[in-house]
């Protein structure tokens, strides 16, 4: 009885997920069957025919140095950046983990850069912190500093302090939310033994909180290896390909070199080199021990 | 019995209702759908696209319907549904330095007067012979420069002589006359209006660099390359890796290396550019006749804008076309032809002038002098100095290779040394 009751309740199950199952496999499975085949194809725009060419376009990638200097430049650039992000991200909740007057507007100010587009962020940022006409610089020169923010020697700091503004808001806006999850007896039980406010920061909050971080960690990680647009817009990759990310490669590589079997090999090269990071995220979600029955 | 006749009747009706609503009218438009970018181009043409639905597109049962794609990437958005052989569009945007690329799906043009347009851009859309699209608005460079401060450099011949000396060691003396400059008067006297060089100097810098790494800052660099007179290819082959090839890549070295332009110039394209003239931070620069208009009329250049051909032995001018090709996929091949005939008129071009564009058509830009001055000058220099790159279906890339290869080099990281050789490798790869 029950062994029937289980089956027509997981029969019924798949019929009410086929539309979404559908769907998934629309948006998911298809695009991503696509990228698959094409990059075991000549594809490129100048020419008219397309052939197969097995893992041809793989073989290509590996030879190719730019590639491998964007994988570099992006990984750096991804390491420090998401490494700044989480640690100014985690203290702006700690700051924020108290009441104090204005709290709310100052909350809410702290996640604007987060619901602007980065493509519209990198066209501001090109705006305001223009040498010439930018109000930022305008600024420093009045009060007689003078900071070449785009010059090439200083670009990839500028990169970074950019990158900063926009994205601390989403590892603040997580970490806050994991600070919000302690329990208050943790924090009285280290009272009671006399534990000051750095000793319960570091042996304490931190942690209990360490997978949360970790998990903010690896996903801002994963976010930023996939930076395109505000990199695109603000340096084109260059001078040479000093900035250019993975993304830019195969933007570029796609779409000005129009060779779109390399650029799709280059985009599931960069899915197998992420790939590895999910059984982490899964471990560190306890998957398999937690949830609803 | 009754139930039977009034659903007959309702199915009747209905079918009367469905019916009226898919038939098509008799004389119902055919809807042609054209891709241009948003910006004058695109504001001129939808005035040129409005005119042509009321009046002429009514009489050829002909609607336009203009789809602005957004100017940085609509040429990566059209790639896309030409590799996909899309029918959605029926008309392409396309560009001199482009077509090359986009042949293959597009159909050769018949008709077209090759009489009514300037040679160099209207030249630069054929393939193989045919012409492949239709050119709309001609773009080349000029030496952009502040009459003021060049009228100025007489008054100070010993000055301008000891500057040369010591940043270029060279002997100098002032050429006021920008239309004969060598590169070595432009940069002795970029290097006398650098404060670094003349505290007196009112702009900070003499020269604005576009040194980003992008393709469009290749075609300016080409025309130090071409007014050395070299060339990307020779006798088909590449031929950056020689004595001119490295001059021309020195030239920017130096404005960069020597502080001629700003450090952030490595970053700079087109709006940078325009901002470092217009506010009054340097004092010329070669960009695109584009900014024409801006720089005469705001800022420091206001009234003061002078304009020359780019600097060399042999002075020379990239210019391209931007222009319509009709997709090959096309459904509606014969109404967008139609429309196409039109935009191939005087009439048509001259309501596109009239709003803003900028026509290949040299009678059209010379009855518009008075209202822009650089028209003349575009006629001029398009005729005299005018040039397009013809490398073949990869043209477009070869622009992207060099500007990847070059723009280390154009800021200082490298020299033209570390990268001739390899510029010279990036052409023949993207060779046919």
């Amino acid at each position: 009885m029950s062994s029937t009751f289980n089956r027509e309740r997981r029969t019924a199950g798949l019929i009410l997920a086929a539309p979404l199952l559908l769907i998934l496999a629309g948006l998911l499975i298809w695009p991503v069957y696509l990228g698959i085949k094409t990059s075991m194809t000549h594809d490129v725009l100048s020419e008219f025919s397309t052939y197969g060419v097995g893992l041809g376009n793989f073989k290509n990638l590996i030879k190719q140095p730019n590639f491998w200097l964007s994988l570099r430049f992006t990984l750096i650039y991804a390491l420090v950046a998401t490494t700044l992000e989480v640690i100014l991200g985690f203290a702006l909740a700690l700051l924020f983990d108290r009441i104090f007057p204005g709290k709310r507007v100052l909350f809410s100010l702290m996640l604007v850069p987060i619901m602007i587009a980065p493509s519209l962020m990198a066209v501001m940022f090109r705006l305001i912190l223009n040498e010439n006409i930018g109000i930022i610089p305008g600024f420093l020169q009045k009060v007689g500093l003078h900071f070449a923010i785009f010059d090439q020697h200083n670009i990839f700091t500028s990169l970074i302090i950019l990158d900063i503004l926009e994205f601390t808001a989403f590892t603040f806006l997580l970490s806050y939310s994991a600070l919000q999850n302690m329990q208050e007896e943790v924090y009285e039980a280290a009272a009671i033994d006399g534990a000051n406010k750095r000793q319960v920061l570091f042996q304490v909050t931190l942690p209990i909180l360490r997978p949360a971080i970790a998990i903010i960690f690896i996903l801002r990680f994963l976010d930023s290896i996939r930076t395109f647009d505000s990199v695109y817009i603000l340096t084109g990759g260059g001078p040479g390909t000093t900035t250019q990310t993975v993304g830019i490669y195969i933007f570029k590589t796609a779409f000005i070199y129009g060779d779109f079997g390399l650029a799709a090999s280059a985009a599931i090269v960069l899915v197998l080199i992420l790939a590895p990071f999910m059984p982490f995220i899964i471990k560190q979600f306890n998957l398999n021990q937690t949830g609803r029955q | 019995m009754r139930l039977k006749k009034n659903s007959i009747a309702l199915v009747s009706a209905l079918s009367l209702v469905v019916g009226l609503a898919v038939m098509p009218a008799a004389n119902a438009a055919t809807t042609v759908k054209m891709v241009l970018w948003p910006g004058p181009e695109g504001d001129a043409m939808q005035k040129v696209v409005n005119a042509y639905n009321a009046s002429q597109g009514k009489k050829e049962g002909v609607t336009v319907k203009m789809i602005l794609l957004s100017r940085d990437n609509t040429f990566a958005k059209e790639a896309t549904l030409m590799k996909a052989k899309s029918s959605e569009y029926d008309i392409y945007f396309t560009a001199s330095y482009l077509v090359g690329q986009h042949a293959p799906y597009l159909t050769a043009l018949k008709g077209v007067n090759d009489s009514l347009y300037l040679a160099a851009p209207v030249n630069s859309l054929k393939v193989a012979g045919k012409q492949m699209a239709l050119p709309l608005d001609t773009s080349l460079h000029f030496m952009y420069y502040r009459k003021d401060l060049i009228a100025s450099l007489g008054a100070n011949a010993a000055k301008y002589t000891t500057i040369a000396k010591d940043v270029l060691g060279k002997d100098l003396k002032p050429n006021t006359n920008p239309a004969t400059w060598t590169w070595d008067d432009a940069l002795a006297t970029a290097a006398y209006f650098t404060q670094k060089y003349n505290p007196d100097s009112p702009t900070k810098y003499g020269y604005a660099l576009p040194a980003k790494n992008l393709l469009y800052n290749t075609m300016i660099w080409n025309d130090v390359l071409w007014g050395l007179g070299g060339n990307w290819l020779k006798g088909g082959k590449p031929n950056l890796n020689t004595p001119t090839g490295k001059a021309a890549i020195d030239i920017y070295n130096t404005i960069y290396t020597k502080g001629l332009t700003s450090p952030e110039s490595s970053q700079w394209e087109y709006p940078e550019t325009n901002a470092a003239l217009e506010s009054g931070n340097a004092a010329m620069g070669i960009q695109w006749n584009a900014a024409y208009s801006e720089l005469n009329t705001t800022g420091s250049m206001k009234d003061q804008t002078g304009i020359a051909a780019p600097p060399g032995t042999g002075q020379r001018t990239h210019v391209h076309a931007l222009a319509v090709g009709l997709n090959k996929y096309s459904k509606n091949q014969v109404a967008a032809a139609k429309w196409m005939s039109y935009l191939a008129t005087v009439p048509a071009m001259k309501a596109y002038a009239a709003a803003g564009g900028v026509p290949s058509m040299p009678s059209i830009l010379n009855g518009m002098v008075a209202k822009n001055a650089s028209f003349a000058n575009i006629i001029e220099y398009a005729g005299k100095f005018g040039y397009s790159e013809s490398a073949g279906p990869r043209e477009f890339d070869i622009y992207a290779a060099l500007a990847e290869v070059l723009s280390p080099a154009w800021s200082g990281q490298k020299t033209s040394g570390d990268v001739a050789a390899a510029a010279d490798a990036a052409i023949q790869k993207l060779l046919p």
